[in-house]
């Protein structure tokens, strides 16, 4: 029996297996292949205080080994996901860490204080990092001091666990890693997409309707790998959640090993609607004939040379 | 919704129909009830290049004893539809369905006409040979580029009950004219709904026909597509409130009065 119970920081997790934000609904989409409370948690797509209608299309593109993705975060917004969503999800007792986003400071503390009113939500992950919309997101996540000042505003807001989602476009992501922690961040996700192109030749336009768009898939992993040891190197107190290209247990592992406490999966669940929990079986299945018995030794056992 | 599931099917008949389209003949070990408009997402890959699968809409399915043995007509455009050309008979392929929302076929009144454009064939060719089935007349208008292109055309006179219109852009079979012009030359009063399929500028062009003749018009889009199962928003079509909705989800059949103008 391998021990797959984890925690993030303060929050206790069934397993290190979650889904990402943006690539699992609301949680209770694909209840026919991957009921949400069989993993780790469910983190929910990007809320705002106001439904957002999202960008214009195409907004998707393939590219090797990956995608890229313009949504611009359309979302029903927080009201919505309160009467509509939540009370199914607590139901079934699934662990909910909602995506919260806003264009201002004031809008995060918006749909926190909504949120703070209900039951069933774990924790909260700031999106700072959205490179697809205009305001808001990705300006907080690339300053330093506009995070910190973000994060100290939302922080006595609320107990619950506030996790930062972090950009890897931004010019210093350790700079910003460590202003989110130093103003009361309990975690870091890291990480977000990364700002790409693609470009039609035939046409001589890029591929999707805003230009830049968001690149996601095993092609970013081993960027992403790199974000999390770095940063789990600089902060190695600070509770990590790794994301970035994860189709196997094997991948999981190897963010695990690089310091985060949990994983989210995220556009593996497009190519398999069941993909989190073949992960979660992967993962368990390499625990078992690695003689892990807990898989929270993976964490940080990195070994660099 | 609750009918979907994730399969492997194996691929048992590949037949060419032109130099770049071709029938496949899938079987599958689990039911699969789709209805015309309906589609699948598809998966050959093994590795992540190509990473995700592909929508194909079911041309035609019938029950086995336990599964289903059904069709997809393919046109090969880039990687995903160059593997499904050169797989071995006998390979498994990932069959993630029937998602989305079909034609209604049973609110089509008495004379329905059905509309298909180039690869935009297979969910028009599965909505007549259910109509067929129903026992309802209807005629069906389908446009190509070139008469290579115009497929399976022996077979669709077959299932038309009523009159089957053939034509391409260069007139190589048929009248030298685009399918919608054809239609509104030959335009019936007793039309009764429309059902079509094929790219945009043609789908505009039946929406604009369909509101002048006060008929309703129900169009299967081809947006690209990500998850198939509604979670990535990636598919989205523009409604007439100025929404945007996964096209795999409300769709890929809609209703051309439920479309933002120009969509
Ligand atoms: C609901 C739905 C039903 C469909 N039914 C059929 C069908 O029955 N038969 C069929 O042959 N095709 C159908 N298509 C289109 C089919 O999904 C694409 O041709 C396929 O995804 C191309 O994959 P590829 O890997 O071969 O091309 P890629 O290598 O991904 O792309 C090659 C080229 O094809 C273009 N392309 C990619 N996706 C689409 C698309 N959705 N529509 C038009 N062009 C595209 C790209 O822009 C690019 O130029 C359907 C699409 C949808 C959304
Ligand atoms: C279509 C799509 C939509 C996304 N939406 C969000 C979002 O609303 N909020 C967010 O924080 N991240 C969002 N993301 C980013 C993912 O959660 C994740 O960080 C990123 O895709 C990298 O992981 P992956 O390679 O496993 O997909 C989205 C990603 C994709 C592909
Ligand atoms: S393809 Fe993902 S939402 Fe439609």
């Amino acid at each position: 029996m391998v021990r797959l119970a984890t925690e993030v920081g303060s929050l206790q997790l069934k397993n290190p297996i979650l889904a990402a934000s943006g690539t699992f609904g609301y949680g209770l989409d694909l209840l026919d292949f991957c009921p949400p409370e069989a993993l780790g948690a469910v983190v929910t797509k990007g809320l705002s205080p106001k439904p957002r209608a999202g960008n214009p299309t195409p907004r998707i593109v393939e590219t090797p080994a990956g995608m890229i993705n313009s949504i611009g975060l359309q979302n029903i917004g927080v009201e919505a996901f309160c009467t509509d969503v939540l009370p199914t999800l607590r139901q079934r007792k699934a662990c909910v860490v909602v995506n919260v986003f806003g264009e201002t400071e004031e809008e995060y503390a918006t749909v926190i204080e909504r949120l703070q009113r209900e039951e069933g939500i774990a924790a909260y992950e700031l999106n700072v990092s959205c490179p697809n919309v205009h305001k808001g997101g990705m300006e907080f996540g690339h300053d330093p001091k506009l995070l910190r000042s973000l994060v100290a505003a939302l922080r006595p807001l609320t107990q619950r666990p506030l996790w930062v989602k972090l950009s890897p476009n931004a010019p210093s992501p350790l700079a910003v890693a460590e202003a989110a922690v130093t103003a009361g961040a309990d975690a870091l996700t890291l990480v977000n997409t990364f700002r790409a192109l693609s470009v039609n030749a035939r046409t001589r336009r890029p591929s999707i309707a805003t230009g830049f768009g968001g690149l996601s898939g095993p092609a970013i992993k081993p960027l992403a790998l790199r974000l999390v040891w770095e940063v789990h190197r600089a902060i190695p107190q600070a509770p990590l959640v790794g994301i970035g290209g994860i189709m196997s247990g094997t991948d999981a592992v190897e963010f695990l090993l690089a310091g985060a406490s949990a994983v989210q999966v995220g556009t593996a669940t497009f190519r398999n609607p069941n993909a989190c929990l073949t992960v979660l079986a992967e993962l368990e299945a390499f625990c078992q004939q690695e003689g892990v018995e807990d898989v929270r030794e993976l964490v940080g056992g990195l070994v660099w040379p | 919704m609750d009918a979907r599931v994730d399969q492997k099917a194996v691929l048992v008949a590949r037949s060419q129909l032109s130099p770049r389209c071709f029938a496949l003949d899938l079987v599958c070990p689990r039911p699969l009830p789709a209805q015309p408009g309906q589609f699948v997402m598809v998966g050959v890959s093994a590795t992540s290049d190509p990473l995700l699968r592909r929508p194909f809409s079911v041309a035609g399915v019938m029950p086995t004893e336990n599964g289903a043995q059904f069709q997809l007509l393919v046109k090969e455009v880039g990687k995903v539809t160059a593997m499904l050309r050169h797989l071995p008979l006998g390979s498994e392929v990932g069959v993630l369905g029937p998602l989305g929302r079909g034609f209604s076929l049973d609110s089509c009144g008495p004379h329905p006409v059905l509309v298909a454009g180039g690869i935009g064939l297979p969910p028009v060719l599965f909505a007549a040979r259910q109509l067929q089935k129903q026992g309802v007349s209807f005629d069906l208008f389908y446009g190509a580029a070139s008469e290579p292109e115009l497929l399976l055309r022996s077979e669709i006179q077959k299932v038309v009950s009523g009159d089957a219109v053939f034509c391409t852009d260069d007139g190589s079979f048929g009248e030298s004219v685009f399918v919608t012009d054809l239609l509104r030359k030959r335009w019936k009063s007793r039309y009764s709904h429309l059902l079509a399929c094929g790219p945009n500028p043609m789908l505009h062009a039946v929406a604009r026909l369909a509101r002048e003749k006060g008929v309703a018009a129900e169009l299967s889009l081809e947006e690209p597509m990500a998850c198939g199962v509604g979670v990535c928003l990636g598919c989205v079509v523009k409604l007439a409130d100025g929404t945007y909705a996964p096209s795999c989800q409300k769709g890929p059949v809609f209703r051309a009065s439920e479309l933002a103008e120009g969509w």
